[in-house]
């Protein structure tokens, strides 16, 4: 006989893992099934785990913000459940948004004045104050060491930036998974690991359940695809999902660097997390007082689309396996080098290769499905690590509302945020919607 | 005062290897300045930096791709480069008897060495032969494993460290080679100024036949290649803490005999 549950939950990396924590504390018995050893150990552990406001729309701003909420009270959050790892820690570095021709930031702006972000305009003087190594002419627009006019001397400045206090990363993304799944366990959640999803059940329009990769047959009337870059692959196993969406996720490979602060610049202490879209990249603190050198897809830079298996399996060749390419640690250190001219940049690549579930247009989709009782939390794109608590939330809800009669394709699903009280409409992460051409179309969301 | 730096090719120890053929390695990996000779690379850019007239010229047997990791040597504060390629060598790349002939007849017919620095190894053969061949070739002292260095008048005194525990100084007579060890320094890695600089710093290409040398008599070639093993084999040792460690020092000591 079939093990039976109220939901199963695809995938335990930072999205789900919160999904099944807040389904169990409404009332659902739930399973978490993942391929991996242990909570997020997939995509997860190779997130930046940054945690900041600015977004290209006034939701992923509000989102943003509510999220930041969970990590500063995440002891609560977790209801004080003990992890024998420990637990994760917030480092509230701040976060300067540098004005520039490669974010939006005048909407930005106006994004923070409608949700209430706290921030501050610093002018170059004073981010020369805060942060000395900087050299803050216009390196605009971005481009790779390959391109002779990389190498160009600049003649303009920029403008300065935006300072948001509040702002920083979480400084293990595994561990804080971990720390979820121990506290969805405390209120009954179950996790199942080595466990690789072969089949989708359904009859009638409606989930069954999952057949595992070993014959395992569990039952369960509600099914979340929370699989991170292998969410195409899960919904393609799902009758009519993938057809259902106008919205398609895929898996797109990405390079993060390390490389040292330059000597004497404690960064580690004393930096902030910053986005630099004049040269298309964003940093923050990593321990041993390196640079954490992430990129913001500049459109410069060759976008790498690959299977996940494939990937983690380190095949498909350079600059498609799970190897980073000299190529792109020159271009995004030499990137940061312009920015940070006392940077040294280590001969030998440093860094982590890693894949981000990419939706279309860069937003999620947290949505239902045209399979009944099968729900998709995907396509977070890079961006949506900080947003988890929060996704978490609205997504059981969203879960709880269709399962008792709401029909949310029709009267889109609200949301009520826990701290900040603003209201979200969740069809704005609808599967049918139309390419959102708001969107930053990039790692910023 | 001319130094010589001998720097190679090789892979990123951090690549993923897979043999071609069972002769070779493919090479669609990402190459780098062997890591020992970034250690000889800082050291020469130091001495150089203290020493009016000074020119630190990097050598380089290798592919054209090898102009790379000049490149990167010329960042680190080489004046200038010289690659000795070795395009068109249908016998493969050569072994350290025609690597050491190479280097000693491009170094002979470009100047008078006043030191010459290498790495203690390259990590991709850890042949060690190269540095001992090519001072064999300019009949000059050599020294490996070096960890501190000074020059004193017409000699050098390099501090070696030898099996583990001790550690010598040797007087040798100037021009000499020395192998640089992990404890000579630092590496100083280039920083954007520095890239900018090397760009416009010259490389001179030289082909294998254009070399005034004697072709060793013998040579060495790989008959066969195999990737080595290197699966891991978690364990998970249980029961109390206490326990746990005693088997924990029992492995270590019986089985990887590393206490």
């Amino acid at each position: 006989m079939s093990k039976q549950y109220d939901a199963i939950i695809i995938g335990a990396g930072i999205i789900g893992a919160p999904i099944a924590y807040e389904l169990t504390r409404m009332g659902y018995k739930t399973l978490s099934v993942d391929k991996l050893a242990d909570a997020g150990e997939g995509s997860t552990a190779g997130s930046c785990a940054i945690v900041r406001a600015h977004y290209s729309t006034e939701d992923g701003v509000a989102m943003a913000y509510e999220g930041f909420k969970y990590w500063l009270d995440w002891e609560n959050y977790l209801d004080h459940v003990e992890d024998e790892k420990g637990l994760a820690k917030y480092m509230n570095t701040g976060s300067l948004l540098i004005k520039s021709q490669g974010h939006k930031w005048r909407d930005v702006q106006k994004h923070y004045d409608a949700v209430g972000v706290q921030y501050e305009e610093w002018d170059n003087d004073k981010i020369l104050k805060e942060i000395p190594v900087l050299d803050l002419h216009e390196f605009w627009p971005v481009k790779r060491p390959e391109d002779p006019t990389f190498f160009d001397e600049p003649s303009k400045m920029l403008e300065g930036g935006i300072f948001c206090p509040e702002g920083g990363y979480v400084n293990d993304p595994t561990l804080s998974t971990h720390n979820v799944m121990r506290a969805a366990e405390a209120k009954g959640a179950e996790f199942q690991f080595n466990a690789e999803v072969a089949k989708i059940r359904s009859a009638d329009g409606k989930v069954q359940g999952i057949t595992l990769t070993d014959g395992t047959e569990i039952d369960a009337p509600v099914v979340v695809n929370c699989a991170g870059p292998h969410s195409f692959k899960i919904n393609q196993l799902a009758e009519g999902v993938w057809e259902g969406c106008n919205i398609k996720t895929k898996a797109l490979r990405h390079e993060v660097m390390y490389c040292p602060a330059p000597e004497g610049y404690d960064y580690l202490n004393d930096g902030y997390h910053q986005s630099d879209g004049d040269i298309g990249c964003y940093v923050r603190p990593e321990v041993g007082n390196l640079y954490l050198i992430g990129s913001e897809d500049p459109d410069c830079d060759p976008q790498e689309w690959v299977d996940p298996d494939e990937f983690y399996a380190g095949k498909g060749g350079h600059g498609r396996d799970n190897q980073l390419t000299d190529e792109q640690w020159k271009a995004q250190c030499y990137r940061l080098g312009r920015r940070v001219p006392t940077l040294q940049v280590p001969n030998q690549p440093n860094g982590v290769v890693d894949l981000y579930d990419c939706s279309d247009d860069w937003i999620p989709v947290y949505d239902k499905s045209d399979l009944g009782g099968f729900y998709m939390a995907i396509g977070t794109s890079g961006n949506q690590y900080k947003n988890a608590p929060v996704v978490g939330r609205m997504m059981a809800e969203l879960i709880d509302a269709c399962e008792k009669g709401l029909d949310h394709d029709a009267e889109p699903f609200q949301y009520k945020m826990k701290y900040t009280g603003r209201m979200v409409d969740v069809g704005f992460y609808s599967r049918r919607r139309e390419i959102n051409y708001n969107s930053s179309f990039s790692v910023n969301g | 005062m001319k130094i010589y730096v001998c720097v190679k090719h090789v892979p990123d120890s951090a690549a993923t290897i897979t043999v071609v053929d069972a002769k070779a390695i493919d090479t669609g990996i990402t190459f780098l300045v062997n890591p020992y000779d970034e250690h000889a690379l800082t050291e020469a850019a130091m001495i150089a930096g203290q020493t009016d007239g000074a020119e630190v010229i990097a050598v380089c047997v290798g592919p054209p791709s090898a102009a790379n990791t000049l490149r990167s040597a010329l960042a680190m504060g080489s004046d200038r480069g010289i690659l000795v390629s070795t395009e068109g060598e249908t016998a493969g790349l050569p072994d350290s008897m025609a690597t050491a002939r190479a280097l000693a007849a491009v170094i002979t017919a470009d100047g008078q060495p006043d030191l010459i620095l290498t790495g203690k190894e390259g990590i991709d053969t850890e042949g060690m032969q190269t540095m001992f061949r090519l001072a064999q070739q300019l009949d000059m002292p050599a020294a490996t494993n070096v960890t501190a260095l000074e020059l004193a008048g017409d000699h050098v005194l390099a501090t070696c460290e030898k099996e583990p525990g001790t550690r010598e100084v040797l007087q040798l007579t100037r021009p000499c080679v020395l192998a640089a060890g992990k404890g000579l320094n630092t590496p100083k890695y280039p920083t954007f100024p520095d890239i900018v600089k090397a760009r416009k710093k010259t490389i001179n290409t030289i082909t294998w036949e254009q070399l005034d040398m004697v072709p060793a008599a013998g040579g060495i070639e790989i008959e066969h290649l195999e990737p080595a093993d290197e699966a891991r084999r978690p364990k998970a040792l249980e029961g109390d803490a206490a326990s746990v460690a005693a088997e924990l020092v029992r492995i270590l000591r019986e089985e990887a005999k590393v206490l």
